[in-house]
């Protein structure tokens, strides 16, 4: 594997501030990552962890406080960098009024793709996800899978060589998560490096290649999944906490034998 | 470009399939054949066209601008509280261009809507598409900025002018002064002749000619400072051109001139003169009460040209709605673009009326200066008035819409642009 950086975080931090400027979360705290060529990579952390904000610095969406970010050795908020690049959200947030098909079309363009290109894009990526039969009902109307598959299309619309997958699985049923589990495989042995998101360490487990285990805005841990030799959740158990801090259990009454 | 038109596309589909387009463009066509029998004018066809032309156009144009500039005030910031925009900024596409993509659907949805309402203004009986329009042409006289700096050392050496006025700075006397040079009163004695020379340079060839059978003329304004009508008789010439002037009952009226076989050789083309042939002196305001009106092409190019300027004036508003709705939440957005609209449409008129500094209070003194910021920099767009000089049946100067469509259509939405590229992506940081 050609082991040049896709993606390099250098000791950075994100501070939100409130109106008068004062700080108020400290949301990453020198945080040093490098995605190489390739590889699909897991960020994988408990809830309020950073995930969302380092990715969001990674698409240029955030400004660092403090350290750098390079996509493809530029600022994410380069236009080559973007032109590389392919990203789906947590949720799909889709033009409700769009069809499947204007919606790839849409983005497309936005790629610059041109209309002939655009158009059998859409339909390859269509019957991809297995939406041809419905590419021109309106997204509106579409259930929160539909919805997943064509924002996961629309990512690839523009034939990425970085795809960055925010919580890929979520509101998928299991025939359609491991679809997604399949392709994210497939895009890799393909060339394309995947950094992905996940709540669900079963999927990370299956997908990824190394990952890196952040808590509180910093890395606690980093490593190929392959060397592991406990599951995953173990691991990231064992890093972040373990069940004791789950403190539902002594509101609900539940025993200390159970938990 | 490919990006810019996706844009354009999605912004238009957006209000098309939001019904926002269609209701308004009825609305329009429909207000367009309800004003005749909503409002009634002062019982003369003129009046009753004037009345329809301000209304009817003019309400088009209102309800289509607060609609747009609410869609305009809220398109970013929707989109970014709806996350949606966070998709579109990690594309490759620079951010201007997203701007002026969004920009350039709202004005052409607008531009339907008043290019539909100007259509619905020409089947109305009464409105001719082949009615003659007239340059207005204004004597030629030093700007009243030029008239001031020549009057200032002798105002300020008179000892009639008040100590306060006197104490006051140089840039608010020579206000004070230019307000008072757009009024300066020139005095018509009996059996004297007043000449003004007139600057045909924005006209075509033989200005002086009739077109479609309607003779160049001259309107004066016959009012004095008090706004008694003056009981006048005399005669305009121009060229070989002549007009018989005798009023006793109207302020404003139209002399059309004719040929005269008693015109004096020595009359030059380029000259209008007016002999005051009344009993008693007559007060002329040459600024703004003579006027030669030259015949200028047909109502229906007017109205293109004065569409032409709304859509210049729409494309502006909703360019600054979208800059607003770049850097500020939506409700935030919306009322600072409604309330700075309001001031400047307000702004003209509180400056023409309070037109100096000499205000004791402070207070009163920094209303008036943030007023006249705001006339300063709003006089793109409340400077036109095309509705106006439509219903007088006055030319929308080409060379003047080329100018604003420049202007308002093309280089502040690209500043606006610019400056919206750079808050953007920053804002995200609040979202």
């Amino acid at each position: 594997m050609d082991n040049q950086n896709i993606i390099t975080l250098d000791n950075v931090r994100k501070t939100f501030r409130d109106f008068w400027l004062r700080p108020t979360v400290a949301a990453v705290d020198g945080l040093t990552i490098s995605v190489r060529k390739g590889e699909v990579f897991g960020l994988l952390g408990p809830n309020g962890s950073g995930k969302s904000t380092t990715i969001k610095m990674i698409l240029g969406l955030l400004s660092p406080s403090a350290g750098e970010v390079k996509l493809f050795g530029l600022s994410p908020r380069s236009i080559e960098a973007r032109r590389r690049l392919g990203y789906l959200p947590e949720l799909s947030y889709l033009h409700p009024f769009l069809t499947a098909s204007e919606t790839l079309r849409y983005y497309a363009g936005l790629c610059g793709l041109s209309r002939k290109e655009a158009a059998s894009r859409t339909k390859e990526l269509l019957e991809m996800v297995g939406l041809s039969d419905v590419a021109s009902r309106s997204v509106g109307g579409f259930s929160k899978g539909m919805a997943r598959r064509v924002a996961l299309a629309a990512s690839l619309i523009g034939r990425p060589e970085l795809l960055i997958l925010d919580e890929p699985t979520s509101g998928l049923d299991p025939i359609s998560t491991k679809e997604v589990k399949t392709l994210v495989k497939a895009l890799a042995a393909g060339g394309m490096t995947v950094l992905m998101t996940s709540h669900l360490l079963a999927d990370a487990q299956d997908v990824c290649d190394r990952v890196t285990i952040v808590n509180h805005g910093k890395a606690v841990a980093e490593g190929e999944v392959s060397r592991l030799e406990t599951s995953l959740e173990e691991f990231f158990l064992a890093k972040v906490g373990d069940v004791k801090d789950f403190r539902l259990a002594p509101f609900l009454g539940v025993s200390e034998k159970i938990r | 470009m490919k990006a810019f038109f996706s844009i354009f596309r999605l912004e238009f589909a957006s209000l098309v399939r939001s019904f926002t387009l269609p209701l308004l463009a009825g609305a329009a066509v429909a207000w367009m054949f309800a004003v005749p029998q909503v409002i009634t004018g002062d019982g003369t066809l003129d009046g009753a066209r004037e009345v329809y032309l301000r209304y009817g156009l003019g309400g088009v144009f209102a309800l289509t601008l607060v609609s747009l500039l609410a869609s305009a005030s809220g398109s970013f910031a929707r989109e970014r509280s709806e996350k949606r925009l966070q998709l579109t900024l990690v594309r490759p596409v620079r951010y201007q261009l997203l701007f002026l993509a969004k920009c350039a659907a709202l004005t052409t949805a607008g531009a339907i809507v008043l290019a539909l309402a100007c259509l619905a203004s020409l089947s109305v009986p009464g409105e001719n598409a082949e009615r003659v329009c007239y340059h207005v042409l204004r004597p030629s006289l030093p700007s009243p900025r030029e008239e001031a700096r020549a009057m200032y050392d002798a105002y300020m050496k008179d000892p009639d002018t008040p100590e306060e006025v006197k104490k006051a700075s140089r840039s608010t006397v020579m206000r004070l002064l230019e307000f008072r040079a757009v009024d300066h009163y020139q005095t018509i004695s009996t059996n004297m002749v007043a000449v003004w020379r007139i600057d045909f340079s924005s006209v075509g060839k033989e200005p002086l000619s009739a077109e479609k059978g309607v003779p160049p003329a001259v309107r004066l304004r016959l009012s004095n400072m008090q706004d008694l009508r003056e009981d006048v008789a005399g005669y305009l010439a121009i060229g070989s051109l002549r007009a018989s002037v005798s009023n006793q009952t109207q302020a404003v009226l139209t002399f059309p001139l004719s040929p005269s076989s008693s015109a004096s050789e020595s009359n030059r083309n380029d000259v209008l003169s007016f002999t005051n042939l009344g009993d008693k002196p007559l007060m002329l305001r040459p600024r703004k009460d003579v006027a030669l009106l030259v015949p200028a092409g047909v109502y229906a190019f007017n109205l293109f040209r004065a569409w032409c300027e709304l859509v210049s004036m729409l494309a502006l508003i909703l360019s600054f709605g979208l800059f607003l709705s770049s850097a500020l939440g939506r409700p935030v957005a919306l009322f600072s673009a409604i309330v700075i609209l309001a001031v400047s449409e307000a702004s003209p008129s509180v400056v023409s009326q309070y037109p100096d500094e000499l205000e004791t209070k402070l207070s009163d003194r920094i209303a008036l200066t943030v007023t006249r910021f705001m006339a300063e920099v709003t006089r793109p767009v409340s400077s036109l008035n095309p509705l106006e000089r439509l219903s007088l049946d006055e030319c929308v100067e080409a060379r003047e819409v080329c100018r604003v469509a420049l202007m308002n259509i093309f280089l502040l939405p690209l500043v606006f642009a610019f400056i919206s590229s750079f808050v953007l992506p920053r804002k995200q940081d609040e979202a």
